[in-house]
């Protein structure tokens, strides 16, 4: 089976889910949540097998825009679609509030109008992402980008009689927008310089030095812009807090995951066929480098005096987002020595571990929402004693975020510190290890406050439900992280 | 060809559009405008890419990879206007204000 396939199968799976919404006329519209997490887990089991390297279709004009046999994308498939079956299953706990806040029963609407898209949606951005793994062509990655980019600004508003949710859609929106208009200016400028839309041949005319060089840099200079946004780099990073604390919880982790892996799936991308140019590399360094220094510095400071938890969550994204381009910025030039770990191995490992960790606390997160008023810090006091299942998970999230050995969190941040050592990036170094530090404490912090303190009284201390899946699902990411942490070359087999 | 009409001028007017486009989306507080500005950035692009194409020509014949590339995002951008405006709209009936200086909620 050839490896487009599995995009095909899972917008089918989408529309089905569509299908199914409009005319089975379901007593409970949540069996449609449970039918996408098995078609996910059938898709991802179908990724161990496809024959992903298919030479004589990879000839054909017409696939010229799929990048064949490329290492990587098969990983960021894979992280596309656990992110999303791990989203469907937090969607699902996450039904009742949906329902309040969309259908209007003043208006004679069925109760669960409107659920059924709830489902469907990550399936349509899960194959935009899929696709984008695979994109080798500009427009290929215009098109998987934005067809990402516009499911996601539906999730993001989700809500829609809920004044929060429309505020963050309409912050996410405009901004999105925004970094949509510099990525096409920018590709089209970079398709003025070497004439060419596909990634291969934009390289070898970047590396052979015949372009010009100021127009090729005004190209990076406006992809650059965009793809900040996307990943949420320092200064553009603005629109992540408020689209995070405002969008609804499962759909916050679906931000935080899979659309940060696809900005820096594109971002790599573009950023490599500079990086082989022996003229503009120095350059794209520099900026780099500055906007790594910066969004470390931002992430991880302005993290410190958060009290909302999902607002602690963005900062730490955009914290993490800096670890990411200080790998990228301190990424190896000429030939590797035999072994190492390139920029896109290191990168990669890090969105997985990233992945795992992110996932973990989003699903205790929203375990909690359900019984706890409010998301914030101070209401997880006392959880060891109330849910010591619940609070050993997020435990392990937190210990993994911070980067505490025999964690994957820990492996992640070690290479990319190897990296920017071994390409003696010192300020970026220094700069790191002042942000790993300082993550340690607002990790920490809420770690301690639920083992440490007691719940405040008066409160409830029954037990919090945690549904079968969502249970499931947390203890697969706690072994995976701790796993991943004592052996990571266990991931590490997955990228090659 | 006219040789009086080149590359740089429509890479002037197109750097122009997309000026102005960021402008208005910076300065201006409607978001109806904010909207039609950002439309106004990818018109800026798609000017340009018709400029390369026709202006790289090879052989006579232009360059019909950019072309193509021109529809997508002509799709792309009915596509997002679609869901941009249904969202407004939806804003519209919650809050009453198409005034970006009203939308403050969440604050640090």
């Amino acid at each position: 089976m050839p490896v487009y396939s599995l995009e095909i199968i899972v917008v089918c799976l989408g529309l089905l889910m569509l299908l199914i919404d409009a005319f089975a006329n379901l007593s409970d519209k949540r069996t449609i949540g449970y039918f996408g997490v098995l078609g996910l887990l059938v898709v991802i089991g179908l990724l161990f097998s496809v024959e992903w390297g298919s030479k004589d279709a990879a000839t054909s004009v017409f696939w010229k825009f799929y990048a064949f046999g490329d290492t990587k994308s098969l990983f960021f498939k894979g992280i596309a679609l656990v992110s999303t079956l791990i989203v469907l299953i937090m969607s699902i706990d996450f039904a009742p509030i949906v329902m309040a806040q969309t259908a209007d029963p003043e208006e004679g609407a069925h109760p669960q109008a409107g659920l059924g898209e709830f489902f469907a949606l990550p399936m349509f951005a899960c194959a935009g992402l899929m696709w984008m793994a695979s994109a080798n062509h500009l427009v290929s990655i215009f098109v998987s980008l934005e067809t990402v980019t516009i499911a996601f600004y539906i999730m993001v508003a989700y809500l829609r009689r809920n004044v929060g949710s429309l505020e963050a859609g309409v912050k996410y929106l405009i901004l999105g927008a925004l970094s949509t208009g510099f990525l096409v200016y920018g590709m089209t400028w970079l398709y003025g310089m070497t004439g060419s839309m596909e990634l291969p041949e934009i390289g070898k005319i970047l590396a052979s030095g015949e372009v010009n060089r100021t127009g090729a840099l005004f190209a990076f200079a406006l992809i650059l812009v965009a793809m900040a946004f996307k990943v949420g780099a320092v200064p553009f990073h603005n629109w992540i807090p408020d689209v995070y604390q405002g969008a609804p919880t499962p759909i916050t982790a679906f931000l935080s995951v899979a659309s940060k892996a696809a900005g820096f799936i594109v971002f790599l991308r573009i950023t490599a066929l500079y990086l082989s140019s022996g003229a503009l590399v120095g350059k794209v360094t520099v900026v780099l480098t500055v906007i790594a220094v910066l969004t470390l510095i931002v992430g991880n400071f302005v993290a410190l005096p958060q009290t909302n938890f999902k607002r602690l969550l963005a900062y730490s994204s955009v914290a993490h987002a800096g670890f990411l381009l200080m790998a990228m910025a301190s990424a190896p030039q000429g030939a590797l020595k035999e072994n190492a770990m390139s920029v896109g191995d290191v990168v990669s490992f890090y969105l997985g571990a990233y992945l795992l960790m992110t996932m973990l606390a989003f699903l205790v997160l929203s375990a909690l929402r359900t019984s706890i008023t409010g998301e914030n810090v101070g209401s997880f006091a006392g959880l060891a004693k109330r849910s010591p299942f619940l609070a050993i998970a997020m435990l392990i999230s937190m210990t993994s975020l911070a980067g505490i050995p025999l964690t994957a969190g820990f492996f992640g941040k070690l290479f990319v510190f190897k990296l920017a050592f071994d390409q003696e990036q010192w300020v970026l170094l220094a700069v790191g290890i002042i942000g790993a530090c300082a993550g340690f404490y607002y990790y920490l912090k809420i770690a301690a406050s639920m083992f440490l303190s007691e719940a405040p009284a008066g409160g409830t201390t029954t037990a919090i439900r945690v549904s079968p899946a969502a249970g499931i699902a947390m203890v697969f990411l706690m072994i995976a992280i701790i796993v991943v942490g004592i052996n990571p070359t266990m991931m590490m087999n997955l990228l090659r | 060809m006219d040789s009086a009409l080149t590359l740089q001028h429509f890479l002037y007017v197109s750097g122009a559009l997309f000026a102005i486009g960021l402008a208005g989306v910076l300065i201006r507080r409607n978001i109806i405008v904010i909207f039609m500005c950002l439309e106004m950035m990818l018109s800026a692009a798609n000017l340009s890419l018709v400029a390369f194409s026709r202006y790289g020509a090879e052989s006579g014949l232009p360059d019909y990879d950019a072309q193509v590339m021109l529809f997508f995002i002509i799709t792309v951008a009915a596509a997002e206007v679609a869901v941009g405006l249904a969202i407004i709209v939806a804003l519209f009936r919650t809050k009453e204000t198409t005034d970006v200086t009203q939308i403050d909620e969440m604050k640090f």
